[in-house]
């Protein structure tokens, strides 16, 4: 509580808040908003086995963004769905209400759910299950940027801890674009006046692309720099996902 | 709602082996079962004006695969985050007379996927940079009023490269949109919403020039097709979807199909995409012409 001076504190009034303050996006001297430099990821943290009913389970930490996974079965697909030779996945990304800085819905999201299927479907080798399904639910607890990738990279993780098999990691870093600028794991300020975003979602020991997705002009010079920046930061964070692994692993042997 | 792995594409078609063996026999040889090469376009057709009730409308048909794009603008309110931009949204329907698929909520999970495809290509970035509709010249009194434009696509008839079709025919009915005229009453204060006198006769024509076209290439085997057929489609192992502005620049980009593709192989197709995209605007552009021309007379 700001106490200025002891005077008696002014009746409350909305004061009209016109300055917008635009963030100084486009000078040479810009400073990301939590002092990162424009091509260094948040810290990344990890860790499995988060809830205990779940067959898998991991949270994970970049920055502010906090989200947690869980994964169940594999196990008999509802009567309703038809026989398949392979494995089903069943994807679920919701948000907490008070994940955001408005007081949200706490609703399911859907084009998350779908993009988190498609990004993950690649790397899991669904012949191993035949006739059951595995269901993804993950849950942003708080929402700070980058949103989705952490949920794909921590969802991975997940699979991983259920024993679920797949061909490698799934890891996933966005870069976003102002003018000439690429920055890299934009938090939520930087997100909200983008020019433009590209996610990529790989499996880094195949070297190889689950998922892509681009918004926003881009010039084919800016899309190879921004494709390589997302690269090797995914081969940087399948590193830390598997250190995080191999880490519960020893653990419990213990 | 749930966004199960339902065997979508291979369901659909019911291919013998045989058929399958030939289709991507004939990808590898540069032939495909209609007598096309692997970069050739079926032909497209496009026709403007076909809804009355819209602002603008269009339908495009490439090959078997029929759509039609309707846009609808309505006065409305700015968001307050935006207070200087108006507001488009893109609703696609798969219609379950295109597909027996389709029918109840069969048609849900692609009519999103599309949905979120184009506003992906042709909304550009959260700043607006590289929009294809701009979004400022929607406004009418900033903060207070601007057009929101609804534009709605729907599947009459699929017969694959659903997503370059629905980019084709709202590319198509954005050329066709007028926009009606709009007098604001002078002397309103700043606290009041202003009156305005919609006019009836005065229409405004969009600047579509920086509108993208969408390629899809479909890779099936080790080549990468574009406009696939279904039959084709039921073959591929992935498939991504680039949209490509006049200027050669990438809009948007979207990966289908479950299988992993090599970083290289993505950027191979990025120029492959630029390549062919430079064509099918010239082709949608005369074609567009000749069907506004035709609609005059």
């Amino acid at each position: 509580m700001a106490g200025k001076g002891g005077a008696t504190p002014a009746t409350y009034s909305p004061s009209p808040t016109t300055d917008k303050q635009k963030p100084a996006l486009f000078k040479e001297d810009w400073v990301r908003p939590d002092g990162r430099g424009f091509h260094q990821c948040r810290p990344a943290f990890f860790r499995t086995g988060a809830v205990n009913a779940a067959s898998g389970s991991a949270y994970a930490e970049f920055g502010n963004t906090k989200v947690i996974v869980s994964v169940f079965g594999p196990r008999e697909s509802k009567k309703a769905m038809m026989y398949s030779d392979i494995g089903r996945l069943n994807c679920n990304v919701s948000f907490t209400t008070f994940a955001t800085p408005v007081r949200g819905q706490g609703s399911d999201h859907n084009e998350y759910s779908a993009m988190l299927h498609k990004a993950l479907e690649g790397g899991i080798i669904l012949e191993s299950f035949p006739k059951t399904t595995v269901d993804v639910f993950a849950l942003v607890l708080e929402s700070s940027g980058s949103d989705l990738p952490v949920v794909i990279s921590c969802a991975s993780l997940a699979l991983a801890d259920a024993g679920i098999m797949m061909y490698d990691l799934v890891a996933s870093v966005s870069v976003s674009s102002f003018s000439k600028n690429l920055v890299i794991d934009p938090v939520l300020e930087e997100e909200n006046c983008q020019d433009g975003s590209l996610m990529i979602t790989c499996m880094p020991s195949r070297y190889e692309i689950t998922q892509l997705t681009v918004t926003g002009e881009w010039s084919s010079p800016k899309i190879n720099e921004g494709m390589q920046l997302c690269l090797d930061a995914c081969a940087k964070l399948a590193k830390i996902m598997r250190s995080c692994l191999k880490e519960a692993a020893s653990d419990s042997k213990e | 709602m749930w966004h199960a792995s339902a065997p979508r594409t291979s369901g659909m078609v019911g291919l013998s082996l045989g058929e399958k063996h030939f289709i991507q026999g004939g990808i590898a040889h540069d032939l495909r079962c209609d007598g096309r090469k692997r970069l050739t376009y079926r032909r497209i057709s496009v026709e403007t004006g076909v809804i009355p009730h819209a602002n603008g409308s269009a339908q495009v048909r490439i090959g078997g695969t029929d759509v039609i794009a309707s846009i609808k603008a309505e006065l409305g309110k700015p968001s307050l985050l935006q207070p200087d931009k108006g507001k488009v949204s893109i609703y696609i329907d798969c219609s379950s007379t295109a597909e027996p698929a389709f029918e109840g909520r069969g048609g849900n999970e692609l009519a999103a996927e599309l949905s979120i495809a184009l506003q992906r290509c042709l909304l550009g970035g959260k700043s607006g940079a590289g929009a294809g509709i701009d979004l400022s010249s929607l406004i009418v009194v900033e903060g207070k009023i601007c057009w929101d434009l609804y534009i709605d696509g729907l599947v009459v008839s699929s017969d694959g490269n659903l997503l370059d079709a629905l980019g084709a025919a709202i590319k198509a009915a954005l050329c066709n949109t007028g926009i009606p005229r709009v007098q604001v009453a002078a002397g309103t204060s700043n606290d009041e919403q202003p009156e305005v006198d919609v006019s009836d006769e005065e229409f405004l024509q969009f600047d579509t020039s920086g509108v993208p076209v969408i390629v899809t290439l479909t890779k099936v085997g080790r080549h990468y097709i574009v406009d696939a057929t279904s039959e084709e489609e039921s073959q591929m192992s992935s498939a991504v979807s680039i949209s490509v502005n006049r200027q050669g620049h990438i809009c948007g980009m979207t990966k289908r199909g479950g299988v992993g593709l090599d970083p290289s192989i993505i950027l191979d197709m990025i120029s492959v995409a630029q390549h062919v995209s430079a064509q099918l605007i010239n082709k949608l552009d005369s074609e567009i012409a000749s069907a506004e021309a035709e609609e005059e007379t």
